[in-house]
């Protein structure tokens, strides 16, 4: 070092300031930036703590309802009547799908039953889909389905199989009116059901049992904490409350007397409804004609909505308990005995009748245009003998035949486990003043005896009344949930029992005597006695003019109607049928009813 | 030439040799450096959730980059000056190598392959050119005359732009910062550099046009990454959440749940400080800062001790651009700069950076304990 010169050594002395001072300068833009640093680790970590915590809890933890399994519904006899089964479906993650094209044509060849339609309408929607969020092919596998790609699932990344329990009809058609279905939760659905527990389901009952017992049915939701990882796949599962399975029904209903009086409606529109009168247990809810309720349980196509909803026949419509049909004469042995109680007749007093009835002027036919002669009250009900309750009905006065058939049921709802229940007609002085705000003619009255004029009633309202009958006035409420104490054991009050036997009497003869009109069908009945009315509800009156079924439109027919109740002496079933168009009682509804009571009694009792 | 180089002012003060001086080792980095690499060690194992294989791996890679770094200081600065020509002039020729031949890795050509083993040049210019810089002030008088300069600037120029159409954006300006902290420590005038950084201002918008798409995303991305949450954004806001989500004291060792359920990418690598942060909290990053500074300041020392302008210019670009390194990588993850892909200097999970970072180190060493048998 004693080689350097003067000047070299002054240079190099400067040479080190100025490096020190570089190097300061260095240190300083270090220090500045660890500050910077740690400026901006407290503002994340100190200032926006709360706020990223959430953000990592979010992204952590996510809750997931359990769907409960919806109550599975059975008949009286413990057949499966609705069920859950499993389906299957796929979703994609758009995400791990390596190649779009590739992965459809795959799946296309491994489930060739897929409609390539909807294959080609999902690819597009799957490459316009975020990446991250998983969506469903719009198709349904059937376990060996699901099986087939559960073995090749290994050639499908980003393909998940999803199960789940989807609501199965298992008698299809069968008991729909009854039984209802399920739909996806609408908006109006949204307003009445309490959302929290519709979490992880996107199903409520629409009708029938399915809306009515909503409440038992649907179970009630668990949830399970999990942590995600950024797919939103699942690491582990951190706490899990089980879901609560909604509760198994038993209705009252023997499907196999349901199936077989839905044999016997078939191609006809009406409807039938039969009672344990013992209990007021519905043993068949009928209304025809049908449709398939599985169509609803995944949304129905707009096609099948239409189709269902422009039906000339109107199948959607519950005609059991919401149609409402005049009575007609079925309304016969309740007004007779009604006036039997009140002594407006006697068993022995009778009229003549030539076929007609005559009030100011104007004349009421009877059904049988020659008339039936001399007729009491029995024979009134055995061949159904209008006249008689003509003249009878202005003696009584509309507000006594009103206040003999309500404590029948007639006029108000039974208060049955199904929605949608009509309330019918029961016309009296006060109604038509309520109603129409007008005074009530007698010549109504006449019309009203015979189940006519403002008179309604639904299908499921006879079935009671005739319950009632039989029980001899031990009132009962229909319902179709079995296991239910319903009772509230009210009794029409009995003035004399004589009455009442000698009104089922003359229902039994309807049946059974040759005269009767229910005779061609209940002759083939043996070993113990039904007792029935038959009825025939007028569509159009044509008021002087001929009647002539040729001219007149099909759908302007009479309605055909039957009640009736069996064994006479210890009644296990009572039934109401109606057969819209058919014409009159005897020809179509006592037939089919007597069938169907006959079939009960002998091979299902 | 020689002569000039060996000679220094700073051998005047004779010192008792201790036995790591007599190994070539300087304690207090030493000390900085085994507890960041512990640090590494702790944060790769929670990072790789507890992956024992991954964190084996890191371990003996440690251990060799340790074992490397103190060979390296065996050798004397003045016999790596002599052989820094000559490393400068095979890297850029493997560079070209592999813009010719290079292996394809995630859409960039970075690697040769020498059939037992992968090579990537780029690690290798980290030390040359610095060195390659150094090497041309070295010999030269104070302050040094325009040429050098000149020189230094195309010899940066030159090595960057072959990185950077590699493409590797974060290296090339990695490589490109050290050769520049060369030429800032051999005394380019401040009229220059402010001069410089105001023409790099202007000239952003032009060379905005020769980005690559994905770049100019990421810068995008970075003005606002909620603009695109679930494509590029994503990471940066996961990032953030992780860091934030840790708050004064963090979730604990073992605790970070971005990181073990998979919303932060390369957890092991690049976003190793989120998973650091989220797990020891403000107070885990105050530590680890202080040990970065602790790093910085030996190593800025080390440079102020250097016995000659090569020694110095090498020492300080090195303990420069470990800054730049922390600066890039702590700024990225934390939402302060565009995502470039740089690992954590000395916590991240990786071969080749953290053995290139050793080495130097290995130098800084070299610089720091040579001196006195040069007075022998």
């Amino acid at each position: 070092m004693n080689n350097l010169t003067f000047d070299e050594t002054q240079s190099r002395i400067r040479q080190k300031a100025m490096f020190t001072n570089r190097l300061l300068f260095a240190g300083l833009i270090v220090f500045a930036v660890f500050c910077l640093f740690m400026a901006r680790m407290a503002y994340l970590q100190w200032f926006n703590h709360e706020e990223y915590l959430g953000l990592s809890e979010g992204n952590r933890i996510s809750v997931e309802p359990l769907a409960p399994e919806r109550g599975k519904i059975y008949d009286r006899n413990g057949v499966i009547l609705v069920d859950n089964q499993p389906v299957y479906s796929l979703s994609f993650m758009r995400e791990s799908i390596y190649d779009i094209d590739y992965t459809i044509n795959a799946i296309q060849e491994l489930l060739p039953s897929i409609r390539p339609e909807t294959l080609a309408q999902f690819k597009t929607r799957l490459k316009r889909t975020p990446r991250h969020r998983a969506i469903i092919l719009p198709y349904t596998l059937d376990e060996s389905e699901a099986a087939r790609f559960a073995v090749n699932s290994y050639r499908f990344s980003g393909i998940a199989l999803n199960a789940r329990l989807k609501r199965v009809y298992t008698q299809n058609k069968s008991a729909v009116h009854l039984l209802g279905y399920v739909g996806r939760i609408s908006q109006q659905d949204n307003l009445s059901i309490d959302r929290s527990r519709y979490r992880g389901t996107d199903i409520v009952g629409k009708t029938g049992i399915e809306h009515f017992y909503e409440d038992k049915l649907q179970g009630y939701p668990g949830l399970q904490r999990i942590e995600t990882n950024a797919q939103g796949r699942t690491i582990r599962s951190l706490e899990t409350i089980p879901p609560t399975s909604g509760e198994n029904l038993t209705l009252t209903i023997d499907i196999r007397l349901q199936k077989y009086l839905e044999n016997l409606f078939e191609g006809r529109r009406g409807a039938a409804v039969a009672i344990d009168p013992e209990n007021g247990e519905i043993l068949a809810f009928v209304s025809s004609p049908m449709y398939n309720p599985n169509l609803f349980v995944d949304g129905i196509s707009h096609t099948n909505y239409n189709s269902l909803l422009h039906d000339r026949n109107k199948p959607l419509i519950n005609r059991a308990s919401r149609g409402q049909y005049p009575p007609g004469s079925t309304t016969k042995p309740f007004i007779g005995l009604g006036a039997l109680e009140q002594g407006f007749t006697t068993m022995s007093e009778s009229i003549f009748d030539p076929g007609y009835f005559e009030y100011q002027n104007r004349r009421y036919r009877n059904w049988r245009r020659d008339g039936h002669g001399w007729a009491d009250l029995k024979r009134s009900i055995v061949e159904s003998v209008d006249t008689y309750y003509y003249k009878l009905s202005l003696d009584m006065g509309i507000d006594s035949i009103h206040d003999i058939l309500a404590p029948f049921g007639f006029g108000s709802q039974t208060g049955v486990d199904i929605p949608g229940e009509a309330n019918g007609i029961l016309p009296s002085q006060a109604w038509k003043m309520a109603t129409y705000g007008k005074a009530w003619f007698r010549g109504e009255t006449i019309i009203s005896s015979i189940g006519q004029g403002f008179n309604l009633a639904t299908p499921l309202q006879l079935a009671k009344a005739a319950s009632i009958l039989a029980n001899r006035g031990r009132i009962i409420n229909p319902h179709a949930l079995k296991g239910q104490s319903h009772e509230s054991p009210e009794q029409i009050p009995i003035k004399n029992r004589e009455h009442w036997e000698y009104i089922i009497d003359a229902m039994t003869d309807a049946v059974h005597t040759p005269r009767g009109t229910a005779w061609s069908s209940g002759r083939h009945i043996t070993g113990y006695k039904i007792a029935g009315k038959t009825g025939t509800a007028q569509v159009f009156s044509l008021n002087d003019g001929e009647y002539n079924e040729e001219e007149l439109d099909k759908r302007l027919h009479d309605h055909s109607l039957f009640i009736g109740f069996g064994p006479v002496t210890r009644p296990k079933i009572a039934i109401s049928v109606i057969v819209e168009n058919a014409g009159g009682g005897s020809r179509v509804a006592a037939p089919l009813a007597l069938q169907a009571m006959n079939h009960y009694i002998k091979e299902l009792q | 030439m020689i002569h000039s180089l060996t000679s220094s002012t700073d051998s005047l003060y004779v010192t008792p040799k201790s036995w790591l001086q007599k190994l070539h080792i300087d304690g207090w980095l030493l000390l900085g450096l085994v507890l960041l690499l512990s640090t590494s060690l702790l944060t790769v194992f929670s990072a790789s959730g507890g992956d024992w294989h991954t964190t084996q791996q890191h371990g003996f890679r440690i251990l060799f980059a340790l074992g490397l770094m103190l060979a390296v200081a065996q050798i004397s600065p003045s016999n790596l000056a002599l052989i820094t020509p000559w490393a400068f002039l095979i890297g850029l020729l493997m560079l070209v190598a592999v813009l010719l031949f290079g292996d394809m890795g995630k859409g960039a050509q970075r690697w040769l392959d020498f059939g037992f083993v992968r090579f990537q040049p780029s690690e290798l210019m980290k030390l040359a050119l610095p060195m390659m810089v150094a090497w041309l002030f070295a010999y030269s008088d104070f302050p040094a005359p325009a040429s050098r300069f000149i020189m230094g600037l195309v010899i940066v120029a030159v090595t960057a732009s072959l990185i950077v159409v590699q493409p590797d954006l974060g290296t090339s300006i990695l490589i490109a910062m050290s050769g520049l902290f060369v030429i800032f420590f051999a005394g380019l005038p401040w009229k220059i550099i402010i001069g410089a950084l105001a023409a790099l201002a202007v000239s952003m918008p032009i060379a905005w046009n020769f980005m690559h798409a994905y770049q100019k995303q990421r810068v995008l991305t970075f003005m606002n990454p909620e603009s695109d949450p679930l494509g590029s954004g994503y990471h940066i806001i996961q990032s953030k959440i992780a860091i934030g989500s840790g708050g004064i004291d963090g979730k604990g060792f073992m605790g970070s749940t971005q990181a073990h359920l998979e919303f932060l990418p390369e957890s092991t690598t690049d976003f190793i400080f989120s998973v650091f942060a989220e797990e020891f909290g403000l107070i885990g990053v105050a530590v680890l800062l202080s040990l970065y500074s602790f790093v910085l300041i030996r190593g800025l020392m080390i440079a102020y001790f250097a016995q000659n302008n090569f020694s110095r210019l090498v020492a300080g670009s090195f303990t420069m651009t470990l800054f730049i390194y922390i600066t890039v990588n702590i700024g990225m993850v934390s939402g302060l700069l565009p995502v470039v892909g740089l690992p954590l200097p000395l916590v991240s999970y990786g071969g080749s950076s953290m053995v290139t970072l050793m080495i130097s180190f290995g130098i800084l060493m070299s610089i720091h304990t040579h001196k006195k048998m040069l007075t022998d």
